[in-house]
């Protein structure tokens, strides 16, 4: 056992144990380290907004001569008309516009990248066969892959009752969706275990010194 | 009696104190982990692709990693970045990183830190240091992420007018040659958001950029398919991923450095069995009861 001298470490470990101490019950260490967390965290992003973007790029060009950037400026002081009854209407200028912008710039990229081509991904051809690099197998896999999305798609269709063709179709729609629950499930489970693994590496080695 | 008494079993199996289970759970993570023994891990296919895109890199060209991963998924990714940046370095590779947030600045910092570490305490030369701005550049962060993502296409120095440590990004040698997604052989992005799809319906879309991404587990539902499409390169998700890279870069590159995500694999395997063992067990209270009502 090498108990680390290095400050920081013994910090960050007590307030890992005062976290951890919630699986137990409720208890004051708990709320003093999520209190200071948040407090750390927002403190920590106000002044680094502060002293890598607003100065940088806002007052520092401005205060030279770089006049265009008043709008900039006038459109971001309007967020705290919201703190103002009188005039709080004027808060929809600026999330209008960000709104505006980023609805722009999104939605066709996002058609291409996330519809289309997920969409050309589920076509049987023999290019999407030998992406699986799985030999004959790819067919199957893909076969498998085209029932799935039109069953699936089929269990979302409520425009006409699910019996005959549409409720067999919705039946097995269910089988992929529950399978896909249960993977991304299974997945989740994955990652709170690797937290978990992670935490005890850091207590057991940067901090107690029992691990290399 | 004995009805009784089993009845009774069934009762305490489908009200087990939540504190037990954790109980059992730290135990069977910190045991393995003070008493480790070695677990050999097979790389995926995913990882393989992932691993070969980094390594056919062309010697004109660079990777740059996007280090987008915040400290609360640290454990799952940290071990990706330090696995990629050791691959790299150790090949030669020309390296830009960057985060497209703020938190992950520091996180990104320490990984280059740690591997650069690595490889100059065994250099002998200057020519086999790894040495700021002639083999990697660490560009920091411009918000919000639209912006590089984009920008990047057209000028890396223009995105980014000053790394991390302020100095002007065009002066230094490595960004003599590295100006846009033309000089990138391919982008790795370790995320634990959407940011990997973002980086495709940008970055890739319009400049044809390669994408691969290392991911935390919960994302890893939501990327095959777009592992599946060619969209992604390479994949790697979770501590398993990370596990597999770390596999590939010490079997073929004889890295032998400390592996976070293959020790892990031990407890995460035990801690699995416990966990579904509980389900077992939970389910099998609940359908005993069932019947009996």
């Amino acid at each position: 056992m090498n108990l680390s001298s290095d400050p920081w470490v013994w910090i960050a470990a007590l307030l890992s144990l005062a976290i951890f101490s919630f699986l137990y019950k409720e208890n004051p260490f708990y709320r003093v380290a999520e209190h200071v967390f948040i407090g750390v965290a927002n403190g920590y992003l106000v002044t680094f907004y502060w002293h890598n973007i607003l100065v940088p790029v806002l007052f520092k060009p401005l205060f030279a001569g770089r006049l265009i950037l008043i709008i900039s400026f006038i459109i971001g002081t309007l967020y705290f008309t919201r703190f103002i009854p009188k005039i709080s209407w004027l808060v929809r200028i600026p999330i209008g516009i960000t709104i505006g912008y980023y609805t722009g710039a999104y939605i066709p990229a996002i058609i291409q990248a996330s519809i289309i081509r997920q969409v050309q991904g589920t076509i049987l051809t023999s290019a999407n066969f030998a992406a699986w690099n799985a030999g004959p197998w790819g067919i199957v896999w893909s076969v498998i892959v085209f029932i799935g999305v039109l069953c699936t798609l089929s269990y979302f269709y409520f425009s006409k009752e699910h019996k005959g063709v549409l409720g067999v179709t919705s039946r097995i729609g269910i089988v992929f969706v529950m399978i896909g629950f249960g993977a991304a499930f299974g997945y989740t489970v994955m990652a709170r275990v690797s937290l978990l693994i992670g935490r005890f590496q850091f207590l057991l080695g940067d901090w107690l010194g029992i691990i290399q | 009696m004995v009805r009784g008494w089993r009845l009774k079993f069934i009762d305490r199996l489908t009200k087990i104190d939540r504190r037990i289970i954790y109980g059992i759970l730290a135990l069977v993570v910190i045991l393995p982990l003070v008493f480790p023994t070695a677990l050999k891990v097979k790389p995926m296919t995913p990882v393989e692709k992932l691993y070969e895109a980094v390594d056919n890199i062309p010697d004109e060209k660079a990777l740059l990693l996007d280090c987008s991963y915040a400290p609360q998924i640290k454990a799952e990714v940290e071990p990706m970045a330090i696995a990629v940046l050791r691959h790299a370095f150790a090949k030669r590779k020309r390296v830009l990183v960057l985060a497209l947030y703020v938190q992950m600045l520091g996180l990104a910092q320490k990984a280059l830190t740690q591997v650069t570490g690595e490889f100059n305490s065994k250099a002998q030369t200057n020519a086999d240091s790894i040495i700021y701005g002639r083999d990697y550049v660490f560009l920091g962060w411009t918000p919000p992420p639209l912006i590089p993502m984009l920008g990047m296409g057209e000028s890396i120095a223009g995105v980014y007018p000053a790394d991390y440590y302020g100095n002007q990004t065009d002066t230094l040698e490595l960004m003599q040659q590295i100006k846009n997604y033309n000089n990138i052989g391919i982008l790795v992005c370790l995320s634990g958001s959407a940011i990997p799809k973002s980086w495709v319906a940008y970055a890739q879309n319009r400049f044809g950029v390669a994408v691969g991404v290392g991911c935390t587990a919960v994302s890893g539902a939501d990327f095959y398919p777009y592992y599946q499409t060619g969209q992604f390169s390479g994949l790697m998700v979770g501590m398993k991923g990370a596990a597999e890279y770390e596999e590939l870069v010490e079997e073929n590159l004889e890295i032998k450095e400390k592996r976070m995500a293959s020790e892990a694999m031990l407890p995460m395997t035990y801690a699995h069995f416990v966990i579904m063992l509980f389900i077992i067990i939970g389910n099998i209270g609940y359908f005993i009861q069932r019947r009996r009502k």
